[in-house]
């Protein structure tokens, strides 16, 4: 007496607990439930980076086109960006602050674009990695992230540094990021190989290859 | 707030539901032998992480890969470059 | 009835799951028994998933340990309240016989223990984590199976040890079954008992020595199996043959 396939039961007086405003609608996409919490999801165990030790590179093929130290890294115009966030687990969580440095600002230290290339793969410690178009990175839409709420990013929520792209669902903002390849041709990164949609956008419900 | 992100860490165990989908032998009690370290252990005893997104289940010894698992309304996706051998 | 140790694995599908009971155990956690028409069985120790739809469609899902025996007519799920949580407070607060849900399963047949398999046998459980270890007993109580068995059991308060009156009751007719429980939180006059975590020494005091090559199952928080596991192994016992259940840093798989 399994339930019709096309039909889930219902139980009795469950709700999501998570809090949901009318006037919130249009900022969470749909199938997505607000919380005022931060769930951490790792595909791995925490790396424990000294910032002594950090860098950032940029690269092309095999060059490298651009290269910072930590000092360095903080001493590139600072943006904070206030933003929606939302996981392909269903979480959204609303007016997050972020600190960093922008794409735009990555390129402008490094001469400009220095490259067509349209796409970009974030290698992260740990050996996690994730595909972005370019043109999801500049125009303010995508930043290299060192503090949320104002303070530095802990190493469970990608610190020192992670890559922040929200208009995409969140797997794609790649914690403890260290290197952003230039490629003339997309590749797929850890999820997008294993049966996540090669590009999320959340407004379109974009979360498995086949959506 | 969840500091510690090995406190997340369950056992491959718990991957159980989300392969038992893909492999009809329940593959938790199956030995696995790492690639890289040549480490073998039950499937069922591997560090799993990453577990709403999919399963990642990972050698005790050297933390390598073994096994990622994805379960989608589309169909299951699994990649095992990480095992040298799967017993069962 | 399962006669063998082996039950099939076949695929799974979410199947009906109605309450016909529900039986408090602590302050903050409940037994609820289920009548699953379409149950295949399990083994002791093996765990299942709950999946909750409201009226919105929003739909969670969470695992949980199989309580009952294999024996037992009733489907059993005891769930331990988590602050906070999302699953556990309507399962424990608002359940009710008569409520429905989906479940799936039995699932895992790593974290399992049949009379065949014999003994000794050792259980640790830190909380919730006595769930499938509950399992376990029953299954090796309707068997009348007399494995030599020692179940370590670590809770937070007296309050707080569940199936506290049916893990004396079973110890008392069963000579070949040692219960210990230890508390860690909150001191009680009317407890003379074990205080305190359970560490390396009590470990090496209570438990099987390892040239017994005990069955050994560990269940509880992460922290908790880590660290118990860790002292197991340090005491020479082998790694591969200890075998665990994580349940997430709260003591409850998700919440």
């Amino acid at each position: 007496m399994a339930p019709p396939m096309n039909q889930t039961v219902v139980s009795r007086g469950f709700r999501s607990r998570r809090q949901e405003q009318q006037t919130l609608r249009d900022r969470v996409p749909s199938g997505q439930y607000v919380t005022t919490e931060f769930p951490i999801l790792s595909a791995g165990p925490t790396p424990q980076i000294k910032v002594e030790n950090w860098t950032l590179a940029l690269q092309l093929g095999n060059s490298l086109i651009g290269r910072w130290t930590w000092a360095e890294f903080e001493a590139l115009p600072q943006t904070t960006m206030k933003t929606d966030i939302h996981c392909v687990t269903k979480w959204s969580k609303l007016d997050t602050t972020w600190q960093g440095v922008t794409f735009d600002d990555l390129l402008k230290a490094v001469g400009g674009p220095r490259t067509s290339a349209p796409y970009i793969m974030a290698h992260c410690d740990g050996g996690y990695t994730t595909n972005v178009p370019v043109a999801d990175l500049v125009c303010g839409r995508g930043m290299i992230a060192t503090r949320y709420a104002g303070l530095p990013i802990l190493p469970s929520h990608g610190g020192p540094a992670r890559l922040l792209v929200p208009h995409l669902y969140f797997w794609k903002s790649a914690k403890w990021v260290r290197r952003l390849r230039c490629m003339e041709k997309d590749e797929r990164g850890f999820w997008e190989s294993l049966g996540y949609h090669n590009y999320g956008d959340p407004w379109k419900e974009q979360r498995y290859e086949g959506d | 707030m969840i500091e510690d992100v090995a406190e997340l860490v369950l056992d491959g165990n718990a991957a159980a539901g989300l392969l038992q989908e893909i492999f009809v032998p329940d593959i938790t009690i199956a030995q696995i032998q790492c690639e890289t370290c040549g480490t073998v252990a039950g499937v069922g005893s591997l560090r799993l992480y990453a577990a709403p997104m999919g399963a990642i289940l990972r050698c005790r010894h050297c933390d390598s890969i073994l096994i990622r698992a994805v379960n989608t309304p589309h169909g299951c996706w699994i990649e095992m470059m990480g095992t040298r051998s799967l017993k069962f | 009835m399962i006669e063998t140790a082996a039950v099939p694995a076949g695929r799974l599908h979410w199947q009906l799951a109605e309450v016909r009971e529900i039986v408090v155990e602590t302050p903050r956690a409940k037994s609820i028994k289920l009548e699953v028409p379409d149950w295949q069985g399990h083994l002791a120790g093996q765990h299942l998933d709950v999946r909750l739809t409201a009226e919105d469609g929003y739909q969670v899902q969470r695992t949980y340990s199989i309580a009952s025996a294999p024996e037992d007519e009733l489907l059993t799920l005891t769930v331990e309240q988590v602050p906070n949580g999302e699953v556990s407070p309507y399962l424990v607060c608002d359940l009710r016989a008569g409520d429905r849900f989906e479940l799936r399963g039995p699932v895992g047949g790593y974290f399992v223990w049949t009379a065949v398999m014999g003994g000794p046998l050792c259980l640790i459980a830190g909380g919730s984590g006595v769930v499938p270890l509950m399992s376990m007993l029953r299954h090796r109580d309707r068997r009348k199976n007399r494995t030599a068995t020692l179940l370590l059991y670590s809770s937070r308060s007296l309050e707080d040890i569940i199936y506290r009156q049916e893990l004396d009751a079973m110890a008392h007719r069963d000579s070949k079954l040692c219960v210990v429980n230890t508390l860690t939180r909150k001191r009680s006059e009317d407890w003379t008992g074990r205080w305190g975590r359970i560490d390396k020494a009590l470990l090496a005091e209570l438990c099987f020595p390892p040239e017994q090559h005990p069955k050994t199952f560990v269940c509880g928080p992460t922290p908790f199996v880590e660290s118990v596991s860790g002292f197991l192994v340090e005491l020479g016992h082998n790694a591969l043959a200890i075998k665990t259940e994580r349940f997430g840093p709260t003591g409850d798989r998700h919440d």
